[in-house]
């Protein structure tokens, strides 16, 4: 059984906004997916569609095989979400939303207590699980949220944004919380996030979406490949050979694309041989930044060139 | 009917007020003074003022009881007051403490975007609904009662400080707990619901409820005037009348809840 299928997924908002057109993608169970894109891409739509908030226009979707449009609180009741905007009560305490939340997903009143204590200490909570959330920093009732929506152990968690207003720290536990939660517990993790460096630390494989439309979706590798999958070698030299196709990132800074590890050798020899000194050497690949412009650039040279087919 | 899950969406609706001291006072004081302040006023004037007066004359005269110049006519007067005048009194209660706790409990949720989280949780909208409608409820009628229960005790105990008596309770007072008082709030309830979906905040939202509460101030200028409309019989129309409104209503509101009206 996939996580999650999306096939053909179009909404758009009663204003006539499309926020996302025809997409289709998969996910595979204890996956973490990176839901990558600018704001206003249509990253919270897709959630929002995914739970059954919002009904989609045309296509269909699938969490663990139940249509959420049809079916949205039994969707509901394994998922857990934490977007923006979802707030919890100000004059409860942090424990006292946790206890909430735990019963309105059907716990009961001391499970969901042994349970709220229990996440409040793995998110370093616990001195101020007394204290009205109102008193809670924006990092702190993040985390609260995180804890809110994992009190039932739900076997997808959608993170819509989950590090906006972190400090580094905060983001360190937070990625290592959901790295635990994908290994040890299995859960599928759904991350929509504009910071594309860093979806590239945590998640195992991209969707990537830009005004609505799915550019690409794939792990790293399979992204790559669509753009440029060998080494970038920067070289910082005072001379290059002449007959290698370089970019010149600075005064003596060069770059190289190469196919694989094994070409490098030969051109360091080369520089040394028509007596170039070499300060710094470093290969590295696409970054999924780059893959993310390089795939939009492409997106529009093709929109030009269609466009312009047509007006021949 | 109603699951676990939405108890405990009740339970934490009705927390909410009872453990906000300003809110649950704001939401006893009116009700208090109703049932308990004037009402005093009214029994030590009735009980102490001289007969003779010129106060108490003009009550006399409104109360079309010229004739009845014996002993009891202080009793009399109570006893009118009690059970013809306070009722009508008595009707805002329920009219207030609902429409306070249905836009708190709806506006107010999407006002301090506690709705959005509430939604990703596995209760149906309809549910979620329900819910809110019966806190409220629960709310309205638990002021209604306190209410009443506070003002039978210090009534009863001034009459019988002052006269030496207890004043007999009419019927009405039940026809008013058991059916006035649940259909008014359900009406209220579902005036205020209706406007949630454009209203922007709370306050704008308890607006509405004057729908309901003219029509109770005209029924207590009638009265006090003289014209003593006031019967059980009347009692028991307006209440089915009320409950039957409010369910038409309701079941209304309950179809035009939708997820995309409310988030947008
Ligand atoms: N309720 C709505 N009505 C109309 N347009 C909307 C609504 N919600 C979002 N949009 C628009 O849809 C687009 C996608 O929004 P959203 O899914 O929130 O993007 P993201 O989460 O990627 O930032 C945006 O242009 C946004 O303005
Ligand atoms: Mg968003």
């Amino acid at each position: 059984m996939k996580a999650v299928i999306a096939e053909n997924l179009t909404k758009i908002y009663p204003s006539g906004k499309k926020a996302v057109i025809d997409t289709s993608f998969t996910l595979e169970q204890g996956e973490v997916f990176g839901f990558l894109g600018p704001n206003g891409a249509g990253k919270t739509t897709v959630v929002k569609l995914l739970n059954g908030i919002l009904t989609p226009t045309e296509g269909i979707c699938r969490v663990f095989d139940t249509d959420p449009a049809a079916n949205p609180v039994e969707v509901r009741q394994f998922s857990g979400v934490v977007t923006e905007h979802a707030q919890m009560y100000g004059d409860m305490s942090g424990l006292q939303n946790l206890i909430f939340y735990g019963t309105a997903f059907g716990l009961s009143a001391a499970e969901s207590k042994t349970r709220g204590i229990d996440l409040l200490e793995k998110l370093e909570l616990t001195h101020a699980e007394n204290r009205k959330l109102d008193t809670y920093s924006t990092g702190m009732r993040q985390r609260l949220s995180l804890a809110r929506a994992m009190i039932h152990r739900p076997k997808i968690l959608f993170l819509d944004e989950p590090t906006s207003g972190l400090d580094p720290e905060s983001v360190q536990s937070v990625n290592n919380m959901i790295k635990n939660l994908a290994e040890k517990e299995g859960t599928t993790i759904f991350l929509c996030t504009h910071q594309l460096r860093y979806a590239q630390e945590i998640c195992s494989s991209y969707g990537l979406i830009a005004n609505g439309d799915l550019l690409a979706a794939g792990d790293l590798a399979k992204l790559r490949a669509l753009i440029f999958s060998g080494l970038i070698v920067s070289i910082k030299s005072d001379r290059c050979p002449k007959d290698i196709a370089f970019t010149k990132t600075g005064e003596m800074d060069y770059e190289i694309k190469v196919d694989s590890e094994a070409e490098i050798p030969a051109i360091i020899k080369r520089i040394v041989n028509e007596e170039g000194n070499i300060y710094n050497v470093a290969a590295r690949r696409l970054s999924l930044e780059e893959i993310y412009f390089g795939l939009l650039d492409k997106r529009n040279a093709e929109e030009c060139s269609g466009k312009g087919a047509k007006n021949d | 009917m109603i699951n676990s899950k939405q108890i405990a969406l009740i339970k934490k609706d009705i927390r909410a007020v009872t453990t906000n001291k300003r809110l649950f006072s704001v939401l006893l004081i009116v009700p208090l003074v109703m049932t308990v302040f004037i009402p005093s006023i009214f029994i030590i004037i009735a009980g102490v003022v001289p007969l003779d007066s010129n106060d108490f004359q003009s009550l006399i005269a409104t109360f079309n009881l010229e004739d009845m110049l014996d002993g009891d006519l202080r009793e009399m007067l109570i006893k009118i007051v009690l059970n013809e005048l306070l009722p009508l009194f008595f009707m805002m209660i329920p009219v207030m403490s609902a429409s306070i706790m249905a836009a708190s409990s709806f506006i107010g949720e999407k006002e301090k975007r506690t709705l959005e989280t509430l939604l990703y949780c596995p209760l149906s909208l309809r549910q979620i609904f329900d819910a809110k409608i019966i806190a409220s409820f629960l709310i309205s009628q638990l002021v209604s009662l306190i209410s009443v229960a506070a003002m039978f005790l210090v009534v009863q105990l001034e009459v019988f400080i002052i006269l030496g008596v207890l004043i007999p309770v009419e019927i009405s007072w039940l026809i008013l707990l058991l059916l006035v008082s649940p259909a008014l709030a359900l009406t209220t309830i579902t005036i205020i619901v209706r406007g949630s979906a454009k209203a922007k905040s709370v306050e704008e939202s308890q607006q509405r409820s004057v729908f309901m509460v003219i029509p109770i101030v005209l029924l207590i200028v009638m009265q006090a005037s003289g014209l003593q409309i006031l019967s059980v019989w009347l009692l028991f129309a307006l209440g089915v009348i009320c409950a039957l409104v409010g369910f038409v209503l309701l079941k209304r509101a309950s179809a035009n809840f939708h997820y995309e009206s409310l988030l947008l």
